[in-house]
């Protein structure tokens, strides 16, 4: 997590301007991009057909655990942002587009990870009426709090959620890299769910960008609601990677 | 048997690429009961549950449970049969429960394959829930070698040592049947199936071994009684997304509905 904020926050801080924005993007992103070349020549064919490794049970683990993770953190996103609709629609009915577009996101990345579950035969977060419940209850309460609370909250799942996704792309880099190095061949399961993750990680990071372009800062008080958001946000990734 | 080298070896081929049951310890919440590890497509499964030894006397010793039951003596006259007699005690740490356990996991395991020959025909069940009861029927079938020996072999499974074991292998079986049947659902549906239809399972296939009636229909007819109810009762059969109906967001919604200003 502090590894995240280290990588996402300083290069927010330190340029306001957009295109320091796809910097810091870029910059938490690089070994992803060495190894999406990496990956692309294993897989578009040398002539001698490569095997694959069996996978331990650590990383069986580690798969199912974050595709359940992700799943409910995408389910709380729909939630959260179907709860924040009426009450700050009706004050700035000028948020409609954005608001549709980042709740639009949400739900197809919602039903990205459904499939995946389905498909790996993962199965959902025990606590996922109580996932609903919170984050319906986070989504209405800061939009009720206002337009700022409301975007300071996305501000502060955003920075979490797309911290969490970095890490499992790291984790899942180095699980191909692996591979590679010991002459395995990479399939299509993971270089699609690599590319998937990365995708969604960027579209997260843009409603971070939203929220910052719509005075999530200006919110009060901004640190407490973020703070008290994003420990939030921690306890149930750590909760529901193991229920 | 003639050639006990080949025959280990062909037995060996037939277990290996399937799946192999969860490999920690269960304990007593419904999330580790339940639990799942990514199934990969692309990469070679793990290892399967039993060792190659282990395969080749179980599978010879299963086929003298139906005189023999689930026995130390079933497993010693298999062992006999493929070429091992000396080796079988240290190598079948719980013997009859392995055995319960082999029955359990390749009778399971026989369903895809089942399930493909059944579904293809022009006759198949069109919709989840008839696909789950040709697949729970399927499986109850798979007893009828040894459902004469079935009392017994619960009564092993019921002892408190196999107990979380045998509730895993459950769980798997339904899992197994609603993944077959193409069940998609991943909200909290998916636990509520699963808990029913071991349910359903277990109570039909304790009837099933008192049942002497021909094909086995009475227990077809119990069998269609038990889903029936489960679909009347709860609608857990065929509903997908009922669950998300509970949340506080359809609160949220049915408010708004309503008129209030939330
Ligand atoms: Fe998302
Ligand atoms: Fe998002």
């Amino acid at each position: 997590m502090f590894a995240t904020r280290t990588i996402a926050r300083p290069a927010r801080r330190l340029c306001a301007a957009p295109q320091c924005l796809s910097l810091a993007r870029s910059l938490s992103t690089t070994p992803a991009i060495k190894a999406q070349h990496a990956s692309s020549d294993a897989t578009s064919g040398t002539s001698t057909p490569k095997k694959r490794k069996p996978l331990t049970q650590e990383q069986r683990d580690f798969l199912s655990s974050a595709l359940r993770v992700n799943q409910s953190g995408e389910l709380a996103a729909v939630l959260i942002y179907t709860a924040q609709g009426p009450p700050i629609l009706r004050k700035h009915p000028h948020l409609r587009t954005l608001m549709a577009h980042m709740h639009d996101q949400e739900a197809e990345h919602f039903k990205t990870f459904n499939k995946l579950i389905h498909k790996h035969r993962v199965r959902p977060s025990a606590l996922y009426p109580l996932w609903s419940v919170m984050a319906t209850g986070l989504g209405w309460s800061t939009a009720v709090m206002g337009r700022e609370a409301a975007m300071a909250c996305t501000e502060a799942v955003e920075t979490e959620i797309g911290g969490h996704y970095n890490a499992q792309i790291r984790t899942l880099l180095e699980m191909v890299g692996q591979w590679e190095a010991e002459g395995y061949e990479v399939g299509a399961e993971f270089t699609d769910l690599l590319s998937t993750l990365r995708r969604i990680r960027d579209e997260e990071l843009e409603h971070l960008d939203h929220a910052l372009e719509n005075d999530a800062k200006a919110a009060e008080p901004h640190w407490l609601l973020t703070g008290v958001i994003r420990a939030g946000c921690r306890g149930a990734i750590w909760v529901s990677e193991r229920v | 048997m003639a050639c006990p080298t080949s025959a280990r070896a062909a037995l060996r081929a037939s277990i290996r690429p399937l799946q192999t049951v969860a490999a920690s310890p269960s304990t007593s919440t419904s999330s580790s009961l339940y639990r799942r590890h990514y199934h990969s497509y692309d990469h070679p499964p793990p290892p399967g549950p039993f060792g190659a030894t282990e395969s080749a006397i179980l599978a010879a010793a299963y086929k003298h449970v139906p005189e023999h039951g689930f026995t130390q003596t079933a497993l010693t006259h298999g062992a006999r049969d493929a070429g091992l007699p000396d080796i079988s005690p240290s190598v079948l740490t719980n013997g009859p429960f392995t055995l319960i356990k082999y029955h359990l996991i390749t009778q399971r395991q026989a369903l895809a394959e089942r399930s493909r020959q059944l579904f293809e025909r022009d006759d198949a069940p069109a919709g989840v829930g008839g696909k789950v009861a040709a697949l729970t029927w399927e499986r109850l079938l798979a007893n009828k070698d040894i459902i004469h020996r079935w009392q017994e072999a619960l009564a092993v499974m019921a002892q408190p040592s196999y107990v979380p074991e045998s509730i895993k292998e459950l769980a798997a079986l339904s899992d197994e049947i609603w993944f077959l049947a193409g069940d998609t659902a991943v909200d909290p549906s998916w636990y509520t199936k699963r808990a029913t239809l071991s349910m359903v399972y277990t109570t039909t296939e304790l009837f099933m071994t008192n049942d002497h009636s021909p094909d086995y229909v009475e227990t077809g007819k119990f069998l269609t009684r038990r889903l029936d109810e489960v679909k009347s009762v709860g609608g857990a059969l065929g509903n997908i997304g009922q669950w998300v109906g509970f949340t506080a967001n359809a609160g949220i919604n049915i408010l708004r509905s309503k008129g209030v200003r939330i």
